[in-house]
């Protein structure tokens, strides 16, 4: 095993797969380069998506709930919304966070280095230099953490400040009156979500039957219900098949069995149809890392590429594109670069929407389930059964629990509802501690939380819930 | 269906890496006929097939390690016609309720082939059906109880004669080195005769309890089997312990491996298969901190049973298996893993350029731990000396015809043979092994002679016997067949064992002398280099001769610098001599 403390390691991405890297490799006495075009590291998530998404998310709530007050009788007059302020805010928030990721790189005596990178060999990269030029850098290993892009579809391509991707929609330039948003998943839903609360009328079209595919139906069913109040129209089975501008608008077209109106117009269209691997970078070619045919470059389960001096984490090496699984890529990475015998192999990745109600699972699906033919038994419980969710007037959730009828351990857990990105958690710790169905039931949960609809789930799987009346199995 | 097992390939023989698999599904094999080549730490053996039949499934794969017992291929319309089989639940096995259709008893040792895979949870496994000779003089043989358990004494019987057993229900407690587990039966019916008695000491396969005829046996319900056999086994225990506690196997057994793991939602699939290319093969039981331990100790946790409820493994059922592993490899093959040299530290070569890592396998892994155990363990001195052969060259052509009648070739190191055996006759302390431990010699009053051969998977040794009693014609023939059966990886392990003093001959490539490492237990070794015409002083003036360069490398310990000279000399005496062999050896 190589003396680990005296590896010099580089680090060409700084999201948040590339920074955990950098850090733990800076721990654990490695000499660290983080490469990044950016001023601080952050990535896409801190400058334009979780982060940003999030901050404007929770002021979409805060209008909505404002609005939804009446019912309590509480009245507020309808919002007027200063959007530089706003815009100031959601900036305010990146830079606190991106700046204070810089700190923490300076205090852990990482070299950040603002550049692009281009590789010479396996262990050589170009860089600009500090004073203008450019320069050589040598490295022990490096790892790609170049992370992804929106996806673009060729036949809308349209040069016009009126289409949105992620990124613009997220920079916030103005409220537009009308916006259709291409793409029923998780990053449409938000963005839509968030543009709605401030006044657009939202229209969002899905190529499939169903909003955010792939996710149990069970889940999403409470937040299409709540859509179609918010939104303007939901337009499933629909394909976009041009965009055109004409005068101030953007003319869509539409094609699908349930269209009605074959054209419509629209103040603004927000493209996002998914990420691509951000993996076309320069002189890759003069490595031996084998980029796969989406894009994705190829990794082992140490995260190693075909060219072993070379790792590569995150949304680069493949679904699912979340940041918490990068920066647990990246963190193993590193560990196998200091000779520790690990590999990425967790038993479930959770991952939430952050939509009104909040969608989040993690492990096995239902869906997954049915697709692999596997038996199982899933144990439900509603919220209309929560203390705490008829407190906050929010009974439109669900927790479930995906159990193994053999062993009755927890393989997968579903939450719909206010808050089900915080309380997935506990269900991503269930499957990873191999717990029992009874494990959960039998583990004290804090009254009235709504986690303790996770516990509820689990006595309703044994047909003994407190809360839940079900007659016998 | 019929299932190939691999069978006994030696004392101490485990397992091999497969080289070659010369059947395919849908191939005809007969009884007898080589279906693998298979590389043990000992020698590339050919394994003949032991059914005949119509191969079905083949269940292992090139280059993969396979263990004594595991399940090699199954054959359709197999050997012999014995079995009262259905084909219904062969071919349906999701579907068909075997225990109207398959109304078969058992008579095969206990293993896995009394037990049919019947409709599970999951129904990618084969089913095997229950093979068997006879309807009505059914046998309860002593099952598997898991790995290395191998016999248990009976604490408690639970059935008489005349008693009525159903499939599953215990039938008697069994204390074995690691626990008190209840044996339930595999099969169903009336107890005739019960053959064993409390307190005896039962042995895996021993029959426990016949049942009267007519009686029928009820497969079970198998989970089904990985690829490694030793899970099995595991899974037995297990499944012996949880019926012990009063849970049935479908409670308490993990769950199985899905196919592929997870998957959801939106434009990104949760997809862990293909997440970081990630080896999925489920959700393993066990927190996360247990599953990096079993990594840092180098065991795979899929085989790991766990005793947790649902299976889950916990640190203390990784740390027991890993003895269990590391036990198992001492007392089987005599030498733990952990003994392997230890080295100093591998420098960073990825930093010069790619590598390529390679697993060692059978022979070189065999060797190099061979070599170093010689190196280390024994103070090496290497003698040299020269043999005057121009005479012995002569007598060698004229003699070489009567050599090739008997099927041999009349080589150097056939004649080296003869000389050796003569020598150790006069010099015993070359024939001998040192016992440090008890400060023993150990003389041995046999003498057998291994002859290393360059062959492509590696340097082996087969031994030829009794050297001392076979003429010079006979040793050629012998020497010809066993270098030939080396090459062709036909040498069985037997054919290396029980060597008391070693040739290796160079010659034929070249070089004018080396120094052998000694054949540890034994204590010298001789070298043959090329021979060569050199000027010798003879009578006055210098004569071509033909010189062949001799060198003798010995253990110190027991034998002394001058008896080594005096040892090689006589060799070169008697290769210059050849008359010498009939006069002393």
């Amino acid at each position: 095993m190589p003396e680990t403390s005296n590896l010099n390691i580089a680090v060409i991405g700084g999201g948040p797969g590339g920074y955990a890297a950098a850090f733990l490799a800076a721990d654990l006495g490695m000499k660290v380069t983080l490469i990044d075009r950016e001023q601080n590291p952050g990535g896409v998530c801190l400058y334009r998506g979780c982060i940003p998404s999030k901050a404007l998310l929770h002021v979409a709530k805060l209008i909505d709930e404002s609005r939804h007050a009446k019912n309590w009788g509480i009245k507020f007059g309808e919002p007027t919304i200063d959007l530089a302020r706003l815009r100031s805010f959601k900036e305010a928030v990146v830079n606190k966070l991106t700046g204070g990721l810089g700190q923490v790189a300076k205090m852990r005596k990482v070299q950040y280095v603002r550049s692009d990178a281009s590789f010479e060999n396996s262990t050589t990269i170009r860089v600009a230099r500090n004073g203008g030029g450019e320069e050589k850098l040598s490295f022990d290993r490096i790892i790609i953490a170049t992370g992804s892009r929106p996806a673009v579809i060729p036949s809308l391509k349209l040069d016009s400040p009126r289409m949105l991707d992620s990124t613009s929609a997220l920079d916030l330039k103005d409220v537009p009156g009308t916006l259709l948003v291409i793409g029923g998943g998780y990053i449409g839903l938000e963005l839509g979500t968030v543009y709605a609360a401030l006044g657009s009328k939202v229209s969002v079209v899905e190529m499939t039957a169903g909003l955010l595919p792939g996710a149990d139906r069970d889940l999403v069913l409470p937040l299409h219900k709540r859509l179609e109040k918010s939104f303007q129209s939901i337009l499933l089975n629909t394909t976009v098949t041009a965009v055109k501008e004409e005068s101030n608008r953007l003319r869509v077209c539409f094609e699908g069995k349930d269209v009605k109106e074959r054209e419509q117009v629209f103040d603004k269209v927000l493209v996002s149809v998914g990420r691509k691997p951000s993996s076309e970078i320069s002189g890759l070619d003069r490595t031996q890392v084998r980029v796969g045919q989406r894009g994705f470059i190829q990794v082992n389960k140490h995260l190693q590429t075909d060219d072993p001096a070379i790792y590569a984490i995150g949304d680069v090496v493949g679904e699912p594109m979340l940041a918490h699984k990068a920066s647990h890529e990246g963190r193993t990475a590193v560990e196998h670069i200091a000779g520790h015998k690990v590999a990425f192999e967790p038993n479930a990745i959770p991952a939430v929407v952050f939509t009104d109600p909040e969608i989040a699972w993690t492990g096995l699906t239902e869906t997954q389930a049915t697709k692999e033919n596997r038996e199982i038994k899933v144990a439900k419980f509603p919220w209309a059964a929560s203390g705490r969710a008829v407190t906050i007037d929010r009974t439109d959730g669900m927790t479930k629990l995906v159990i193994d009828p053999a062993t009755e351990r927890v393989l997968g857990v579903g939450i719909v509802g206010a808050g089900a990105g915080e309380l997935i958690a506990e269900g991503t710790l269930a499957i990873e501690m191999a717990a029992l169905a009874k494990d959960v039931a039998l583990t004290i949960h804090p009254h009235p939380t709504l986690s303790e609809t996770v516990m509820q789930s689990a006595e309703v799987f044994f047909g003994t819930s407190t809360d839940l009346y079900r007659p016998k199995r | 269906m019929t299932e190939f097992k691999l069978p006994e390939l030696g004392e101490n023989i485990h397992q091999g890496d497969l080289v070659r698999l010369m059947v395919a599904p849908g191939a005809t094999v007969a009884e007898g006929e080589p279906v693998m080549e298979l590389e043990t730490d000992k020698a590339v053996v050919e394994v003949p097939s032991s059914v005949s039949g119509t191969v079905k499934d083949v269940l292992v794969k090139q280059g993969e390690k396979i263990k004594v017992g595991q399940v090699i291929f199954t054959v359709e319309n197999g050997s012999g016609g014995k079995r009262v089989e259905s084909r219904a639940v062969a071919s349906e096995p999701a579907k068909s309720e075997p225990r109207a259709t398959a109304p078969t008893v058992s008579k095969t040792p206990a293993k896995a082939a009394n037990q049919a895979a019947s409709a599970s949870s999951t129904t990618r496994s084969a089913a095997a059906t229950v093979p068997s000779e006879s309807v009505g003089s059914a046998e309860f043989r002593l099952p598997e109880l898991g790995e290395n358990i191998h016999q248990g004494d009976l604490v408690r019987l639970m059935i008489s004669p005349g008693a009525q057993v159903a499939e599953g229900q215990p039938v008697m407690e069994l204390e074995t080195d690691k626990a008190v587990v209840e044996v339930p039966s595999s099969l169903t019916g009336i107890v005739k005769e019960v053959l064993v008695n409390q307190g005896e000491q039962i042995k895996v396969g021993q029959v426990v309890f016949t049942l009267e005829a007519g009686a029928t046996s009820q497969p079970h319900a198998q989970q089904p089997s990985r690829a490694d056999g030793s899970h099995d086994h595991e899974r037995s225990t297990f499944q012996a312990a949880m019926r012990s506690e009063g849970r049935t196997e479908e409670q308490a057994l993990p769950p199985d491996p899905p196919r592929s793991a997870p998957v959801a939602a939106f434009s990104m699939p949760l997809d862990l298969d293909r997440a970081a290319g990630v080896e999925h093969r489920g959700p393993v039981a066990a927190a996360p901190h247990v599953r990096r331990l079993a990594r840092e100790l180098g065991v795979d946790i899929h085989t790991v049973p766990g005793t947790g409820p649902g299976g889950r493994i916990s640190e203390d059922d990784i740390k027991l298996y890993t003895k269990m592993l590391l036990a198992s490899a001492v007392s089987g093959t005599g030498q733990a893993p952990a003994t392997h040299p230890r080295q100093p530290a591998l420098p960073d070569f990825i930093k010069w350029g790619k590598i390529e890592r390679v697993p060692m396998r059978g022979v070189r892994r065999k060797t190099a731990e061979h070599m170093w155990e010689a190196w280390t363990s024994i103070p090496h001195v290497t003698q040299n000396d020269k043999a005057d052969i121009t005479e012995l060259e002569q007598l060698r052509t004229r003699f070489g015809a009567k050599a090739q009648e008997a099927g041999g070739k009349m080589t150097v190191t056939a004649i080296a043979l003869k000389v050796c055996a003569s020598a150790l006759k006069i010099f015993p302390q070359f024939n001998a092994s040192i016992d440090m431990e008890k400060e023993e010699i150990v003389y041995k009053q046999f003498i057998n002679i291994g002859v290393a051969v360059d062959t492509d998977r590696g340097l082996l040794v087969p031994v030829i016997r009794e050297v001392d009693k076979k003429n010079i014609v006979e040793l050629a023939a012998e020497l010809t067949l066993l270098s030939k059966k080396a090459r062709d990886k036909k040498l069985a392990p037997a054919d290396m064992e029980g060597g008391t003093f070693t040739i290796t001959n160079l010659g034929g490539i070249g070089g004018t002398g080396f120094s052998p490492i000694v054949n540890y237990p034994e204590v010298a070794i001789l070298g043959l280099s090329r021979s060569s015409m050199e000027p010798v002083w003879i009578n006055g003036k210098f004569e071509p001769r033909q010189v062949l360069p001799l060198s003798l490398s010995y253990d110190h310990r027991l034998i002394d610098g001058a008896d080594a000279a005096r040892f090689l000399r006589w060799i070169a005496e008697a290769f210059e001599q050849p008359f010498l062999l009939s006069v002393q050896g």
